[in-house]
């Protein structure tokens, strides 16, 4: 089996109770209990005036997120690629065009052009000036270790730093009830898969490798979630993606099985790679 | 560089790859005057036949939509299953991925759904969110016809979705992941993308008519199309790609179609570095919007020099397919490449000599060895793909 080496620089987590990688780290090794509090998102100051009036929760979610991760990150951001991971990443936007559809079929415009899923990694391209290639993939709940494939296979190809995104924008009734996603969560990672121009400073070392058959999800609750996550984040794709952040709190060798489509993505923290 | 080992598409032409080179070949465009049933705007779009009474069998009904309906018809082409089956058979399911293209996914399914349960209070019981819309449910639904499980995900960049797919793929099988996959697009006829692209006033009232003087707006059309592509070689060859990022606005291109140059040089660069004047046609995303068809006529300016390149754009014939745009559009590319023949910009009676670039008004048989195709999105997504023919 094919086994893929990256290196994780930095991190940004934004979910009910945990606004920074820190405070993940602390909650997933045990230093402190989880106490949810509602995700604030900034406004994306990042963007010009009139493209900050037009975006919507899920764009301003997944910048806030960037921009936790681009604090840790010292190289010019135009320079990553970007892979953005979602399960139904427009959020409230696809709840007002239902809406308007049902009624008076009177659609904005503004309201359409944020409808299609890649609106956030547009936003992120203008807020950045980032004019390298951006990919955003959906796989349901597996669509962090979808992403993070693509991700890292992005890398791998093309040497370039990567930026992956996974996110959940909330939805709105009534579509919540159809997707239980009550509040916003997002994790942000950039990963380098060959040696940078520069040296960059590594947060952990990961091989990553796909395995045959559907396992579960890694960690000890029965949902394959870690314990200390509140249930109501099982319905959530980026959860999984913090749960994978997760391993930076635990020792080397610490494992994840996240199931992705018919087969199982493995991820393992390794050494770090030789510069 | 990757062959491309079996190819099925359903179209507003037809089914089958025979049905899209014969409209093409008599310049005959496949789109109608809308006179869908639940939809009352006065534009042109292209239907696939047969998608309204397409019946799915019965263990994959729960999943029944219209975008699935249009995959499923694809599905039916015997000598890409048989195709599909050997690549299965000889490197196993878990190592043949999969990877679709898709804007709007099912979302007809709840347009529908959405308004019963505003009058009703009540999601209809046969509504199944993850199985007729959600983006994932192509992939899903595609694994499940196929016998597929290997890695495989869908994207969703608008109107360069299935063309980014080809560029996962490569990656995919030089990472070692995969021996091959199933690329495509799916993507079907949608209030959300009719009353969207109204309200951005860019629906067409006729045909639409890429790079005509009188050009004035899209038709939108949908499709299904696959390609099973691997490292062995073939007749014709995927050589390469190149994305980019605009950075520049959520809808409307950037005049000079920066991110259309950046993309369409990044192909030539990972096509073994070929030069412009290699290629021999260019498959142009040529929506028929004034300000789209002039970014990528400035863009194809910057690129491909005074020496220009013939171009047309397919979407006369199809419609604009949005996410299934990128598959259909590499599907004319590669049939050109094998019939050694350029299809006609059908709609373009009068070609806009502002625009600078050389469009095809009728099949033009031609020695072709490489050829590009063009697709970009809102959100500045732009994507262009490269083939060849085998050396």
């Amino acid at each position: 089996m094919t086994r893929l080496a990256f290196d994780l620089h930095a991190a940004g987590v934004l979910a009910p109770g945990l606004m920074s990688l820190a405070d993940l780290c602390a909650v997933s090794s045990g230093q402190r209990a989880h106490e949810p509090q509602p995700v604030q998102v900034p406004s994306p100051a990042m963007l010009p005036a009139q493209e900050r009036r037009r975006a919507s929760s899920a764009v301003r979610l997944v910048l806030a997120c960037i921009e936790q991760a681009l604090r840790g990150w010292p190289l010019p951001p135009e320079m990553l690629h970007s892979v953005f991971a979602t399960d139904e990443g427009t959020g409230e936007v696809c709840q007002q065009m239902l809406a308007a559809l049902a009624t008076t079929r009177q659609v904005s415009p503004l309201l359409f052009s944020n409808s299609v899923l890649n609106a956030p990694s547009g936003y992120f391209s203008i807020a950045w000036r980032n004019r390298k290639p951006s990919t955003v993939v959906s796989l349901g709940l597996d669509a962090f270790a979808s992403g993070l494939l693509c991700a890292v296979a992005d890398a791998r190809a093309s040497g370039a730093p990567t930026l992956l995104v996974c996110y959940d924008p909330p939805m709105q009734a009534p579509l919540v009830e159809l997707l239980p996603v009550h509040e916003g969560i997002a994790t942000a990672w950039i990963i380098s898969a060959a040696a940078l121009d520069a040296p960059v400073p590594v947060l952990a070392s990961f091989e990553l490798q796909v395995e045959a058959g559907s396992g579960s999800a890694s960690g000890s609750g029965a949902s394959g979630l870690p314990a200390w996550m509140p249930q109501a984040w099982e319905a959530c794709a980026s959860a999984r993606g913090l749960a994978a952040l997760g391993l930076l709190g635990q020792g080397a060798d610490a494992q994840a099985r996240l199931p992705s489509g018919g087969c199982t993505v493995a991820l393992r923290r390794t050494s770090p790679r030789p510069l | 560089m990757l062959g491309i080992l079996a190819t099925t598409i359903v179209h507003p032409a037809g089914h089958g790859v025979q049905d899209l080179w014969a409209a093409a070949s008599s310049s005959r465009t496949a789109l109608v005057p809308n006179a869908l049933a639940w939809c009352d705007l006065p534009c042109w779009v292209g239907e696939v036949p047969g998608v309204a009474d397409a019946v799915l069998p019965a263990p994959l009904r729960a999943w029944d939509c219209r975008n699935h309906r249009l995959a499923w018809l694809a599905l039916q082409d015997p000598p890409f299953r048989a195709a599909v089956a050997r690549a299965v058979g000889r490197h196993g399911a878990h190592r043949v991925g999969l990877v679709l293209g898709t804007s709007t996914s099912g979302i007809a399914s709840t347009e529908v759904a959405y308004k019963a349960r505003q009058e009703s209070g009540e999601w209809p019981a046969d509504f199944d969110y993850r199985k007729m819309h959600a983006v994932e449910s192509v992939c899903r639904f595609s694994a499940q016809v196929l016998g597929l499980q290997g890695p495989m995900t869908t994207i969703s960049t608008a109107c360069s979705s299935s063309a980014k797919v080809f560029l996962t793929a490569q990656r995919w099988i030089d990472a070692g992941l995969v021996d091959a996959v199933i690329v495509g697009g799916v993507d079907s006829l949608c209030l959300s993308t009719l009353h969207g692209f109204d309200s951005l006033q860019l629906l067409s009232g006729e045909a639409c008519r890429p790079f005509d003087a009188n050009r004035n707006g899209i038709s939108i059309g949908e499709a299904g199309g696959f390609m099973l592509l691997g490292s062995e070689p073939a007749a014709v060859m995927f050589a390469g790609g190149g994305e980019s990022s605009d950075a520049w606005h959520m809808s409307t291109p950037h005049p000079e179609g920066e991110g259309a140059q950046a993309a369409m040089r990044a192909a030539l660069a990972a096509s073994s570095s070929l030069e412009p004047r290699e290629v021999g046609y260019v498959n142009a995303h040529g929506t028929a919007t004034p300000a789209n068809d002039s970014s990528e006529a400035a863009a194809l300016r910057a690129v491909f020099g005074p020496r220009g390149v013939p171009v047309s754009s397919t979407k006369g014939i199809t419609g604009h397919t949005l996410g299934a745009a990128g598959i259909v559009e590499a599907i004319f590319t590669a049939l050109s490449l094998e019939r050694q023949a350029l299809p006609p910009n059908v709609g373009c009676a009068s070609p806009d000599a502002a625009l600078g670039v050389a469009v095809v008004t009728s099949l033009q048989p031609t020695a072709l060895r490489h050829a590009m195709t063009n697709s970009f999105g809102f959100g500045g997504s732009n994507c262009s793909l490269v083939f060849s023919v085998a050396q």
